[in-house]
């Protein structure tokens, strides 16, 4: 199963517009919601590369924003709640020649599968995560996120929160992704040049997109996502780490987002190293499987 | 007193941890499968990393063997711990080959034949006191006709890397074993019967051979997350997966691995994962998304004490519920078990033939007391054994997942083809996969998906019926327990008894008819099992008309042939 990869083998290449991808399932998000700038980039992405749709694999969990694959055109998965990333997983160890995107909110990335998130990025799996963060619980509602701002009122806080957000972006940059970036969702030019950066670079890509949820959350509104969104500055130095962290801490500090990308590292993708191993032991299909039987011989 | 030829022998062995208790336990297994004998072995492990009671127990024979037996004939102690462990199953004509001097001075019980060898103080003079076991497996051949060619052989083949002097020391401490039992003379009646020829066997664990057992099924992709005592089932597949192209992948919890099998599996490879009951308790939610998606995947359960963490080390048969039931809504699966080792292998190919041609999870159930024992298995032929491929579209008019067939059906795609594109979705769905919640869809769909296990019956062997004609008592058991009854049969009938037995490896759907053939011929019915619902009988009323008597004990250890010969008696009397 583990042929030696291409470093772009993960992309077969075709022409195809953006509207291409575009599957005809009636959409399901509410007027005014921020994954439709997810969806944009993503499609944008997706053509700008030429990525072949019968090669791309999209894989979402449960949520508002893991309805997505539903609009692609292509291979997906909706799975359960918290696990696309396993399973995405599954999916690119199995088929390295396959494009694995992964779309899904901040609840089922960072709540129920928060215990995911640090192993496909120090495995560095070869595949985006595109966390789709609107600071709510949207399909029940309206209740607080991992990343609900304190003074949110949810239907489970109606007095105002108790816990601390946790940031998305400084977790990945502490896990290990090789790619991490962040954007406002409507600003779909930096979300699809994220996106399609994040699918070219081999290893595990983290793009963190600010969505806003006009039904259930109206402190973190398209224009305050917006507005708080600072791009990097020049000479921001993509490959320090200890210089990506301090600069996403310190616009948080001030209230602000810090956009773009925040940091890029190439390191062997597990695939790559699963492959090399079986490259070491001399594996192959046909292998003999008399010689593995001999061994239980008395 | 000359020694009477036995059709079997059970040998103890117990000492401390790392005295190398378990390897003599190998040796011994090793060379009497090596010269043509069964062999049936049973361990425990110390808690302990390091130090603790260790013991192994090897039957072995010149009859088929099919359990651990009911208790030892000979008794090897390496110190006292073993002897104050064993000293209640020292029964008169057993026999008790210990260390003298020792850190111990045993109480020899009436009618034991007892033989002081001393052990450590022999292998201290030959400047090699790691060679204490071998000074022990010396006198152990000696007295009771323990192949010693072969001994010698495997011996020679396990030392032979760490250089001829590790041989040469090992090979001299067993001769002088020989020399001390020699010098004892022989009082007891225990002697090994000839094999009559040799077989092409293999010696495997029931761990390792449910690994190969998938590397035959042609396994591509293995996830799992270490539990006992199901690790050796990935230990086994992560040293030899990646010679077959493979490589196997921890994951961070049980809910991670099966989530990779099944993304493995809808990429089109043939995906499997092991585990226990706490992990298995972890994966029922995917094991739902699997039946609803129709994503073929094998998951092991190595049965272990429960509930909770329970008793991680010892032998329970108490998972059926949780294989058959466990997770939310209406949800189906196929559910096997192992009673034997050779049930290890050609079970598991079988479990992977019927995820992929039903497109759904497969739980192939083992237990504790199979997961370490060893016995000797007919060399498995790959050539031998039927693999199956899931049913693939043929790329012709548009394509549907999960079109409505009569057999409920549908062709799978792999990612890459053209025109399959398709969605997976642990939502209801449509034909195209879409989500629809409509009722006549619901309706339709889970009709389907139920509609495809109505063929599982037919590909699994019928169900053994042990005896026949009409018997006075028939026993229904599963899981290794059936190595238990098979034994217990036997006596009960040299006892001429009329018993029957009934050994269903199909737990789910369960063969109904096959049970109500076989009630029919039976008066009455015992259902022994390890586990304190009695889960089997459970099922067995549930879905038959079958009213089997429950016998169940969970005190960690297997059922013995005798206790259940002593049951069906009492029951009868």
């Amino acid at each position: 199963m583990n042929a030696p990869i291409h470093p772009q083998m993960h992309l077969h290449k075709v022409e195809l517009k953006s509207k291409d991808y575009k599957s005809d399932a009636t959409s399901f998000w509410c007027a005014g919601c921020g994954h439709y700038g997810v969806l944009t980039g993503l499609l944008r992405a997706l053509s700008e590369i030429g990525v072949d749709p019968n090669y791309l694999v999209n894989v979402s969990g449960i949520g508002c924003s893991s309805r997505l694959p539903y609009f692609v055109n292509s291979y997906k998965m909706h799975t359960l709640h918290g696990r696309a990333g396993p399973v995405a997983t599954g999916v690119q160890l199995a088929r390295p020649d396959l494009s694995v995107v992964v779309t899904g909110g901040d609840g089922d990335g960072f709540s129920i599968g928060g215990g995911h998130m640090p192993h496909m990025a120090r495995k560095n799996v070869n595949m985006i995560y595109i966390l789709m963060d609107n600071h709510v619980y949207g399909l029940t509602k309206g209740q607080c996120s991992p990343t609900s701002r304190q003074v949110m009122k949810t239907t489970t806080t109606p007095y105002g929160g108790l816990e601390e957000p946790l940031d998305p972006v400084l977790y990945m940059l502490t896990y290990g992704a090789t790619y991490v970036g962040q954007a406002f969702a409507g600003n779909v030019k930096l979300a699809s040049q994220l996106i399609r950066e994040g699918m070219e670079h081999k290893g595990f890509a983290f793009i963190n997109l600010l969505s806003q949820c006009p039904s259930f959350n109206d402190i973190d509104t398209a224009q305050t996502f917006k507005e708080a969104c600072d791009l990097v500055p020049d000479g921001h130095d993509t490959s320090d780490l200890g210089a990506a962290m301090n600069a996403v801490n310190a616009a948080k500090q001030a209230g602000r987002i810090l956009t773009g990308l925040l940091y890029k590292t190439e390191r062997p993708t597990l695939d790559q190293r699963m492959a090399e191993l079986v490259d070491r032991v001399g594996g192959h299909k046909d292998y003999d499987l008399r010689k593995i039987i001999d061994l239980a011989r008395p | 007193m000359p020694g009477i030829t036995k059709n079997d022998l059970i040998i103890r062995i117990g000492g401390e941890g790392g005295e190398g208790v378990i390897s003599v336990g190998d040796f011994i297994t090793q060379a009497c499968a090596h010269a043509g004998l069964d062999v049936y072995t049973f361990k425990t492990f110390p808690a302990e990393i390091k130090g603790g009671y260790a013991m192994y127990q090897i039957r072995t024979g010149t009859g088929r063997l099919y359990n651990q037996g009911d208790t030892f004939d000979i008794l090897c102690a390496f110190n006292g711990d073993a002897y104050n462990m064993n000293l209640a199953s020292l029964k008169p004509g057993t026999a008790f080959v210990y260390d003298s001097p020792g850190d111990f001075t045993p109480d020899i019980p009436p009618g034991v034949f007892a033989y002081p060898i001393p052990m450590t103080q022999t292998s201290k003079e030959m400047n090699n006191p790691r060679a204490k076991n071998m000074v022990a497996m010396g006198a152990l051949s000696v007295l009771f006709n323990i192949p010693v060619e072969s001994l010698r052989e495997v011996l020679t083949a396990k030392f032979s890397r760490k250089g001829e002097d590790v041989v040469k020391g090992n090979l001299a401490a067993l001769e002088r074993g020989r020399e001390l039992a020699k010098a004892l003379g022989k009082t007891d009646p225990w002697t090994l019967g000839t094999p009559k020829s040799k077989q092409d066997v293999v010696v495997m664990s029931g761990n390792n051979a449910i690994g190969l057992g998938a590397l035959i099924a042609g396994l591509d992709f293995f996830a799992a997350y270490p539990i006992t005592p199901a690790t050796e089932v990935a230990i086994y597949v992560a040293k030899h997966l990646p010679k077959r192209g493979g490589t196997l992948i921890q994951a961070e919890d049980e809910i991670a691995s099966i989530s990779q099998v099944l993304g493995a599996s809808y990429a089109g490879k043939k995906a499997m994962t092991s585990t226990s009951g706490p992990g298995l308790s972890l994966m029922s939610e995917m094991l739902g998304m699997a039946f609803m998606s129709e994503l073929p995947c094998v998951v092991v359960d190595v049965q272990r004490g429960g509930p909770s963490t329970g008793l991680p080390t010892k032998h329970e048969q108490s998972d059926l519920f949780l294989a058959i039931h466990g997770g939310h809504g209406d949800c189906g699966r196929i559910v096997l078990s192992v009673e034997s080792i050779h049930d290890c292998i050609n079970l598991t190919v079988l479990a992977f033939n019927l995820a992929e041609k039903y497109q759904c999870p497969v739980l192939l159930l083992s237990d504790g007391s199979l997961a370490f024992s060893t016995q000797n298995v007919p060399y498995p032929n790959p050539e031998d054994y039927q693999v199956v491929e899931r049913k693939r579209w043929n790329g012709e008019g548009e394509y549907h997942r999960y079109v409505l067939t009569e057999d409920g059906i549908s062709p799978m795609v792999d990612p890459g083809t053209p025109g399959g594109a398709h969605i997976a979705t642990g939502l209801e769905h449509n034909e195209i996969g879409l989500p629809s919640y409509t009722s006549a869809n619901h309706e339709a769909m889970q009709a389907k998906r139920f509609r495809k296990l109505k063929g599982v019956v037919n590909d699994v062997p019928p169900t053994e019926v042990d005896g026949d004609g009409t018997a006075d008592f028939g026993v229904i058991a599963w899981g290794s327990t059936i190595g238990v009854v098979r034994e217990a049969l036997q006596r009960l009938r040299a006892k001429g008894y009329k018993v029957k037995g009934f050994y269903p490896k199909l737990l789910n759907p369960l063969p109904v008819e096959q049970f109500e053939a076989f009630g029919a011929t039976c008066k009455r019915l015992l259902l022994p099992e390890v586990n304190f619902q009695g889960q089997l009988a459970h099922f067995v009323r549930a879905e038959t008309s079958l009213r089997p008597e429950s016998y169940t004990i969970c005190g960690g250890m297997p059922f013995t042939p005798e206790m259940i010969v002593n049951k069906v008696r009492e029951v009868l009397a």
